[in-house]
């Protein structure tokens, strides 16, 4: 493909929508002039085959700190049932050891707080997943570098308030203007973005699970930070709410009305329990379908196979 | 006729081949099925609306989780048919060296042939017993196969976890390939073989 077939503006991709075309920059950009667009693009492929790459290696870390994480709640739920079943256990001749079951219900509690630092350590890898790929997602436009003397050099940060990044909106590849690569990260990153908060509100009730009797661990509010730094990170996502001081709520879809509040169920029953760990399971925010079908698209778009 | 032998013996190599075949086949029949199987118990909890817990203040939780676990029941179903056919296409292999080894030996060999041993090596009508031993054993054992699938279809809307866990002994032990009769064949053809 020459360069003199490109046709001079920006070619709206089959996938485009009105926002796409909405973001495209109205006017001509100082990137748009024809030397500076064969410069452009080369720089702009590079990023966006990096960019996507991080996106796509994300989703594997991604699963492997989710698999982590349910592996420590199912440990935790079933320690904490042991203690609920033990006062209620037939000890048979070991009724006559010294203790038995309070030693037993000590240890129990002592597995349970393990389990929950592991699972508040997996929901913190999680985060971090999810920050790269908002920082991932964002860093997809490419710009000119102003004050590098006679060489034109590329950034991923704005220095010209005139550039929007995307060299006018011009294809990068084939059909796809910067934007459409955004729409697509966008997608892809709202749906983790969305399970990384229900997730939190099952380790907020898996984590504060306790028994009447061993001593109560802190109960954790949905405002209460869960590891040092968690706000920031949050924040950086875009996942806290600053008017309110508090992560923003679950929810499953952006438009969906919330409930107002959190509410806390103070003794589960072993069925909500398991209803919890199913719902960790089943990542209902996340639509693997679809997700597959975004990584092909951009693939076959910036030729890389994720 | 040790040549002739050695052409029997190997097909009953390519007998044992098809076996582990249809061994790992059964890995991932075995897993299908527990992931099903778990689904299947966890669908009246899922349809249990007091079961969300705190979840409850997430709207549309209980219908987005249930449809998440319904997909994933049908995929998991898919693969599993998917692997039946598989199971069947060994099965159809036994049939065939079988079939070949029958038609083999009446048209090459007398009854009296057939039944001559030279050492420890196998006789002909040793190596078509086996054949036709492990066909049947593998036919059975996927005619069983077809009946677990279609009761375990059947369990989706009546889940009773009694029948699910009887249906997945069945599954796991194979009845009709009992492991030491198979051992017992392969002993017998290959017994130059033992050390």
């Amino acid at each position: 493909m020459s360069i003199s077939q490109f046709p001079p503006s920006a070619s709206p991709s089959p996938a485009s929508s009105s926002r796409l075309l909405a973001s495209s920059s109205p006017s001509p950009s100082p990137a748009s002039s024809s030397s500076s667009m064969r410069l452009w693009r080369p720089a702009a492929q590079r990023n966006l085959r990096n960019q996507w790459s991080k996106l796509s290696t994300c989703r594997q870390q991604w699963v492997a700190a989710c698999s982590g994480g349910r592996a420590h709640a199912t440990s935790l739920v079933n320690s904490y049932l042991s203690q609920k079943y033990i006062p209620m256990m037939e000890f048979g001749v070991l009724c006559d050891m010294f203790d038995i079951k309070k030693k037993a219900l000590k240890k129990l509690f002592m597995q349970q707080s393990s389990y929950r630092i592991k699972l508040l350590s997996s929901y913190k890898e999680m985060v971090a997943v999810v920050v790269e790929m908002v920082n991932a997602s964002r860093s997809l436009r490419c710009y000119m570098k102003t004050s590098s003397g006679s060489l034109i050099q590329f950034s991923g940060s704005n220095e010209d308030s005139n550039d929007a990044g995307d060299c006018g909106g011009i294809h990068v590849f084939n059909f796809w203007n910067v934007s459409a690569f955004e729409a697509m990260a966008e997608e892809l990153v709202d749906m983790f973005k969305r399970e990384i908060m229900l997730k939190r509100l099952l380790i907020m009730e898996l984590a504060s699970l306790s028994c009447e009797e061993v001593p109560q661990p802190v109960k954790l509010s949905w405002s209460a930070e869960l590891y040092n730094g968690e706000f920031d990170d949050l924040s950086n996502c875009s996942l806290y709410s600053i008017e309110v001081a508090e992560p923003i709520l679950p929810r499953l879809k952006e438009d969906n009305l919330v409930i107002s509040f959190v509410s806390q169920t103070n003794q589960p029953t072993a069925e909500i329990l398991q209803m919890y760990l199913t719902t960790w399971l089943a990542e209902v925010n996340i639509d693997t379908h679809r997700m597959d079908e975004i990584l092909a698209m951009v693939g076959e778009e910036i030729r890389v196979t994720f | 006729m040790e040549a002739v032998i050695k052409k029997w013996q190997q097909k009953l190599r390519k007998a044992k081949e098809e076996m582990e075949k249809w061994e790992a086949l059964q890995v991932r029949w075995v897993s299908r099925f527990s992931n099903a199987s778990s689904i299947i118990q966890r669908l009246q909890v899922i349809q249990n609306h007091g079961s969300f817990g705190a979840l409850r203040c997430v709207k549309g939780i209980e219908d987005a989780v249930l449809q998440k676990e319904m997909d994933q029941l049908k995929t998991l179903l898919l693969s599993m048919r998917n692997i039946l056919e598989e199971f069947r296409g060994c099965v159809l292999t036994f049939e065939k060296l079988h079939r070949d080894g029958s038609q083999t030996l009446k048209m090459e060999l007398s009854k009296k042939r057939a039944e001559e041993r030279i050492g420890v090596k196998p006789c002909i009508a040793d190596c078509l017993e086996g054949l036709s031993l492990l066909y049947d054993m593998h036919q059975s054992e996927y005619h069983l196969k077809t009946s677990i699938f279609s009761a375990l279809s059947c369990l989706i809307l009546k889940p009773s976890p009694g029948d699910l866990n009887a249906l997945q002994y069945l599954v796991v032990d194979q009845p009709n390939i009992p492991n030491n009769e198979v051992q017992h064949i392969f002993d017998v053809i290959f017994a130059e073989e033992i050390k």
